[in-house]
């Protein structure tokens, strides 16, 4: 487990994927972020397999931003594997949605997401949201990956 | 009571009331007129007379002939035996009166009415006229007692009589009982 | 007829046998016992006239030869008839010859005779009978026979003759009764079960019951059968009835069914066009403001007064569809009714409401409010959007006051909110709860239309009414009931 937060964007649309990490790259977020374009993917990734059997399993990512509207396989179902896992189940889930359905939160928070963050449609909006949720998940929040906190770059 | 009389003649209606109309008048006149309107004693008399004939079964008087009241001896009654005879009569026969001297001469009588003058002759009298089946009435004095068949009584203001029935009977006649009624005394010796 | 309504049919059958049968019977023992009576003093007095002819004639030759005696005699033998209280025998002139008295007093015998006219005369007074009879001889009136007789025969027959028609009465009248009681069962029983049967149906509404038919072909039964018949078309016309009641009630079930359907679906639609449009809005802004903030050296001030619009106009789009979806969702959702405390919901609102615009000057005039049934949620998105609305449209004023209260309106609970903010014009009015209609400019008031469009499908829901009442620059008013007019 190395000290550094890795943060991993399960989203479809590209220019959600844009304009998000623009947002993170605005708050001042240095990690590393990787973004997978859909469930499959998003799993894929987690479980070192697929287009992602390269990758080293002892390097989780230490904080998951997710859709819940993906192709193939959808973002509550990756939740859903994700926290019926042992090893991925501690790691912190954030639902990132357009949806702000009470079903849809309902049902996030009864898969163990750890926060849902609805996306609002005005930018600046969204960027109080982003900076909010950094600060919190990746400053003040102890993570249970990372020895100590993470000081923002 | 039952006894029907015997002689129920129907009068003459008309006639008959009139009399007695009249006869009522009088006496009512009379009556006005005098303070006593008492009739006489021998004004009942008289009425007696002329009633008994209606009271005795008497034998058909032949036709034409009239009914004789007769008296013998001194009449006492006059014209009052003629007022009471008047209109009257027995069956078809006019009621007559008729005055005689003699019993013979009364044999054509129904009645004879034997005056108190011949009282002295009376047993003579009774005798002659036995066979004559008429009805002697008297006022003398034991006139039934010696054979008389009727005998005036004046008793006071009225006139009762006595008869001797056998006497009658021995004459042929039956008298009525209604007749006897009214006599003080019927005689029935043998 | 009078006193006679609470009786029953049978006891007035009863009543009308005996009524009938007494009066002929009265009647006709009347007629009897009259006719009785009358041949009776007719014979009380032939008896008496017999008895003075007989007693007359006997005392004819009394008379004729002036013996009181026998006259006496002959009357005294009267005695043997016990009705004859006293008789006299007057001579011609009218003066009493012979008297009789039955009780020896001789009380009662005038002195002086009337003469009859005629051969005879009598006389009823109330307790006797005087006969007098001209005594006649030879045509003659010789005298007259007086004899006064006591009525008691005729009277104790009379007695005797209305005790008979009293117990005859009685009887019959008995006797009536039992046969009348028997017989009218026959005429009455089948009134009386039509009217059980009748007030049976009329109590319970039951028409599948019918009279019983009697066997007779009388008015009674005629009227039974109508009766049955009726019943019979009542059943039917009721089945017809219930039969279009179904078929219309089933008719309603589908097209609620597919009305509902309709709706949902529109409902479904509107949802996700609404969600689906904004993605891609938010990707228009997003990348507006990266163009504004990255290249903002490159492009001069137009280029970027353009970028601001597109921004502005997304943010409009974005309300829009908030308030689109807010609609859509007023529709789909379950409403769950319970009693609502007013006064604190609109006080919540209007808080939250105010936090919204800081440095307004508004007065809050919250009055008495009732407790309500309604859905909480829906209720609160109804003020609030009343409320945001009378903030909006009060914003040139200082204060802008705010009125909210109820009042009774034609027997009706009404609620208000009150503005005195700028009106609008009542010629508009019918427009007001239009999806996207708006009365005002855009430049004067933001606003999308969907808000009041909202708060009236809210109300619909509660099964009440909403409309307004405005004075351009006066202020506005918005009324509603929550509860169907009853």
């Amino acid at each position: 487990m190395t000290g550094t937060a890795r943060i991993l964007l399960v989203e479809d649309d590209p220019q959600d994927v844009e304009l998000t990490l623009r947002a993170l790259r605005s708050e001042n977020v240095r990690s590393p972020i990787e973004v997978v374009r859909d469930g499959e993917e998003a799993l894929d990734y987690l479980f070192c397999r697929g287009l992602y059997a390269a990758r080293s399993p002892d390097q989780p990512p230490t904080l998951v931003l997710v859709d819940l509207k993906l192709p193939k396989i959808s973002g509550l179902q990756v939740i859903d594997a994700m926290k019926s896992n042992a090893a991925f189940k501690s790691i912190p889930v954030i639902v990132l949605s357009s949806s702000g359905e009470p079903r849809d939160i309902a049902e996030s928070y009864r898969l163990g997401v750890n926060s849902y963050v609805q996306k609002p449609v005005d930018i600046m909006e969204f960027r109080k949201s982003i900076r909010a949720l950094a600060q919190y998940w990746l400053e003040v929040n102890r993570s249970p990956f990372a020895q100590k906190p993470l000081k923002l770059q | 009571m039952a006894r029907l009389p015997l002689a129920a003649h129907n009068g003459p209606s008309a006639c008959a009331l009139a009399v007695a109309l009249v006869i009522s008048l009088a006496l009512f006149a009379a009556g006005l007129s005098a303070q006593t309107a008492k009739p006489t004693e021998y004004e009942v008399e008289a009425e007696y007379l002329s009633n008994f004939g209606r009271f005795v079964e008497w034998p058909a008087t032949p036709a034409g002939e009239s009914f004789h009241v007769c008296v013998l001896g001194q009449d006492p009654f006059g014209a009052m035996l003629d007022a009471a005879l008047k209109g009257q009569s027995i069956g078809d026969a006019p009621m007559a009166a008729k005055r005689v001297a003699t019993p013979e001469e009364a044999a054509g009588c129904r009645i004879l009415f034997i005056s108190a003058s011949k009282s002295a002759q009376l047993q003579a009298i009774l005798t002659a006229l036995a066979p004559m089946n008429l009805l002697t009435v008297s006022d003398v004095s034991d006139f039934t007692k010696r054979g008389g068949m009727i005998q005036f009584l004046p008793e006071g203001d009225r006139v009762r009589f006595e008869i001797n029935l056998s006497a009658a009977q021995k004459a042929g006649l039956t008298l009525s009982s209604e007749l006897l009624r009214v006599a003080t005394t019927v005689r029935r010796e043998p | 007829m009078p006193g006679i309504r609470p009786y029953s049919i049978r006891q007035k059958l009863t009543w009308m046998n005996m009524l009938v049968s007494g009066a002929a019977l009265l009647l006709a023992c009347m007629a009897l016992a009259g006719y009785e009576l009358a041949d009776f003093r007719q014979t009380l007095e032939r008896r008496l006239s017999t008895q003075a002819q007989i007693v007359g004639t006997s005392s004819v030759t009394a008379l004729l030869f002036n013996d009181p005696a026998a006259a006496r005699n002959t009357l005294s033998a009267l005695r043997a008839a016990p009705n004859v209280m006293s008789a006299a025998i007057y001579t011609a002139a009218g003066v009493v010859f012979a008297v009789y008295s039955r009780d020896g007093r001789g009380g009662g015998v005038p002195g002086q005779a009337v003469t009859p006219a005629g051969t005879e005369e009598h006389r009823f007074t109330s307790d006797q009978l005087i006969l007098t009879r001209a005594i006649g001889f030879q045509g003659k009136n010789i005298g007259t026979v007086r004899i006064q007789s006591d009525l008691h025969e005729f009277n104790d027959r009379l007695l005797r003759y209305t005790g008979i028609v009293g117990m005859v009465l009685a009887a019959s009248l008995l006797a009536a009764f039992l046969l009348s009681s028997v017989f009218q069962k026959a005429t009455a029983r089948p009134i009386m079960q039509l009217a059980e049967t009748a007030r049976v149906v009329s109590r319970e509404k039951k028409y599948s019951v019918r009279a019983p038919v009697t066997g007779n072909a009388d008015e009674i039964a005629v009227l039974i059968t109508a009766f049955n018949e009726m019943l019979e078309q009542i059943q039917e016309r009721d089945t017809a009835l219930q039969a279009a009641h179904n078929e219309l009630e089933a008719s309603v079930e589908r097209r609620t069914a597919q009305l509902e359907a309709v709706n949902r679906e529109l409902e479904s639609f509107t949802y996700s066009v609404a969600h689906d449009l904004r993605a891609p809005l938010r990707h228009i802004q997003g990348f507006a403001e990266a163009l504004r903030e990255d290249c903002a050296n490159t492009l001069d001030p137009t280029a970027l007064g353009y970028v601001s619009r597109v921004v502005d106009s997304t943010r409009r789009m974005d309300q829009l569809i908030n308030d689109l979806l807010g609609l859509a969702q007023v529709g789909r959702q379950e409403m769950h009714f319970r009693p609502i405390e007013l006064k604190n919901l609109v006080e919540d609102v209007a808080r939250e409401v105010a936090e919204e615009c800081p440095g307004r000057n508004i007065q809050w005039h919250i009055g008495e409010l009732p407790v309500v049934d309604g859905d909480p949620g829906l209720i609160q998105l109804a003020l609030y959007n009343l409320l945001s609305n009378a903030v909006k449209y009060t914003s040139p004023r200082d204060p802008a006051i705010i009125d909210v209260g109820t009042k009774r309106d034609d027997g009706e609970r009404v609620i208000f909110v009150r503005d005195n903010g700028v009106g609008f014009n009542m010629k508009y009015a019918h427009k007001l709860f239009g999806v996207f209609e708006r009365l005002h400019r855009r430049e004067d008031f933001e606003g999308t239309g969907v808000g009041l469009a909202t708060v009236q499908r809210i109300i619909h829901k509660h099964s009440g009414r909403i409309w307004a009442e405005a004075e351009i620059d006066r202020g506005a008013t918005f009324l509603f009931t929550l509860e169907p007019r009853a």
